[in-house]
């Protein structure tokens, strides 16, 4: 911890901060829509920012990979004619919590390996993430200590982290570098305030503890052992497959790519929208069959999407525990119990091949 | 390309739906600089006795009068359209099938009853081969346009087979059960880009019934709202009685 990469932000300037801010680009976030709702929505002064929020509705990705984005332009007919398209707008996300942030360190990893999904590593050149640090739980739906997400530990520009008076913020990055010096209203850090900060830490190890009872190492194997399980059945039975579980999920990035025509038949764009393995067509191919055809097997596959097959291929969990996916289901599936039935049912059969 | 030959008509129904492509605005130029209508009777008086390229059929069939005019109409069109709830799915009109046929006829002939003969009322499908369907009460103008597309380029149109609840979290609306509001998005087919919830009223099911419900889990899930079983089959026969007729 090196007090130049600190800076401090006294509350009583948080709306005169908010409003340079959005003077720079479009400014998005945290807004309250009521009923306990919130969702990312452009801002251009600090009263319109909920600071105090649970995960909002769509997590930030919507900014990353928008639900419907242009790819292609064409023209049809004898001169036929491609143009590639790449829809950006320079953006500064304010307030993501570290599960947010870690939503989109997955993104990146899985969007970057080959091919390549140029769109979205182009656009994300064009995303300034300002992170905001819970000091406790949201709700009880989240589990971000469980997957390693509830300290922040890089993917931001800027870290605010909230210390009473004052805001101590983290410059983590060369445009956070930036907005401190364009904005000129931070104040260099002292030692005391660092010290502030680790206190911060140090409670925060107080309140946040395992959501499910396993060590985070452990997961891996639990899922290896958990394939035939009878928990999927249970939670199969359970499913709508409505596919709000994967709609807001901050690392699913599935896509479906159509083509469209004009009613004049000669020009066209290539479009992909957001897809959900938790729907019944995703996986369905030419004949009719359908690989997937059954609730339990979708559903889990969507678990073994986030803690089994990402482990192998990128060395991290695809949860960030942001208990979206608990939170918006309507029948009641919670990732945190699904998790602790699994154990149980794991330690049952341990159990009994000792005795 | 000569344009295709293209006819509305309408059967029980509110002709709304004919009305919403009359509202399109500029949009309807380019329908019509792709279409050749021939028969419209909404908007222009004139009639077309030969063959059809594409008919639209708005409305439901709920007399043996109607049976006869689609089957008709079906034999002179190339490729039929199913246009708007009372077409797709029966619609308001399906409601009718919850009464005795004679007793809806009484309430409203009176005693002249006997010289009005009804049938229950029919969805176009479940009379006549359907090409296309284009649900919704009215129809969602874009869908039709999309639906369009596909008929001009001579390939198949798929409905959403998924919950309206898809498109309306696409759409970050606050779920309605979450303002305490029964609402139908988790069992109606998707397609309308939740049209009506983002303008904050609630789905009615206007687009049908998903083809593979959870329906055991549906009922949980109704049970931990305490909406009780009637109140949503109420809801849904409002637009969806029919689905009853094999």
């Amino acid at each position: 911890m090196e007090e130049n990469q600190y800076v401090v932000l006294k509350k009583e300037l948080f709306n005169d901060f908010i409003t340079r801010l959005a003077g720079i680009k479009k400014l998005v976030a945290p807004v309250s829509k009521g009923f306990k709702n919130f969702a990312y929505e452009e801002v251009s002064s600090g009263e319109q920012i909920a600071l105090k929020y649970i995960p909002t509705i769509l997590p930030a990705k919507k900014y990353f990979m928008p639900q419907n984005e242009t790819l292609l332009e064409f023209n049809t007919g004898k001169k036929s004619n491609v143009e590639a398209f790449v829809e950006y707008e320079p953006v500064t996300l304010f307030g993501l919590h570290t599960c947010d942030i870690a939503g989109i360190q997955c993104l990146n990893m899985a969007l970057s390996e080959r091919p390549k999904d140029y769109n979205y590593l182009s656009r994300k050149n064009f995303i300034t993430i300002i992170g905001l640090e819970c000091n406790e739980y949201c709700d009880e739906f989240a589990s971000c200590h469980l997957v390693n997400a509830d300290f922040p530990s890089g993917g931001y520009d800027l870290m605010f982290t909230d210390a009473g008076e004052y805001f101590i913020v983290h410059i983590n990055t060369e445009s956070g570098e930036e907005i401190v010096t364009n904005t000129e209203i931070f104040n260099k850090a002292e030692t005391f305030h660092l010290n502030e900060l680790i206190k911060i830490r140090e409670n925060k190890r107080k309140i946040f503890s395992n959501e499910v009872p396993i060590e985070r190492r452990h997961i891996p194997e639990l899922f290896d052992r958990s394939f035939r399980s009878n928990v999927w059945k249970e939670v199969g039975e359970r499913c709508l497959s409505c596919g709000n579980c994967t709609n807001v999920c901050p690392t699913c990035y599935c896509f479906d790519i159509r083509d469209e025509l004009d009613l004049d038949m000669k020009h066209g764009r290539r479009y992909r929208v957001w897809d959900s393995c938790q729907l019944e067509p995703f996986a369905k191919v030419a004949g009719g069959f359908n690989f997937r055809k059954e609730r339990f097997v979708r559903q889990r596959h969507r678990y073994y999407r986030k803690f089994r097959y990402p482990v192998d291929k990128f060395s991290r969990f695809f949860c960030t525990g942001c208990g979206r996916c608990t939170r918006t289901c309507m029948a009641n599936i919670s990732l945190k119990e699904t998790l602790s039935q699994l154990v149980r049912e794991s330690e049952d059969r341990v159990w009994k091949r000792w005795l | 390309m000569k344009k295709p030959k293209i006819a509305f008509f309408d059967f029980a129904c509110c002709e709304g739906c004919q009305l919403q492509v009359a509202n399109m605005g500029e949009g309807v130029l380019d329908v019509l600089a792709a279409f050749d209508v021939v028969e419209w009777r909404e908007v222009m008086s004139e009639k077309w006795d030969k063959k059809y390229d594409v008919a639209i059929i708005e409305g439901s069939i709920t007399d043996n009068h109607a049976v006869e005019r689609i089957t008709k109409i079906r034999k002179k069109a190339n490729i039929l359209i199913a246009y708007g709830s009372c077409a797709t799915i029966g619609g308001v009109n399906g409601m009718k099938n919850n009464f005795e046929l004679d007793d809806i006829r009484k309430y409203v002939y009176g005693e002249s009853y006997k010289f009005f003969p009804t049938e229950l009322t029919k969805a176009v499908h479940q009379v006549v081969k359907v090409d296309y369907f284009v649900n919704g009460c009215p129809v969602y103008i874009p869908e039709f346009v999309a639906i369009l597309k596909a008929v001009l380029q001579g390939i198949p149109y798929y409905v959403p087979d998924y919950a309206v609840c898809v498109e309306c979290k696409l759409n970050e609306n606050i779920c309605m059960y979450d303002k305490g509001v029964t609402c139908l998005g988790p069992v109606t087919r998707a397609g309308c880009n939740s049209w009506c919830i983002n303008n904050g009223n609630i789905c009615y099911g206007c687009r049908g019934m998903l083809s593979n419900p959870n329906e055991k889990s549906a009922r949980d899930v109704l049970a931990k709202y305490n909406i009780p079983i009637e109140l949503i089959i109420n809801k849904m026969n409002m637009y969806n009685k029919c689905r009853e007729i094999i």
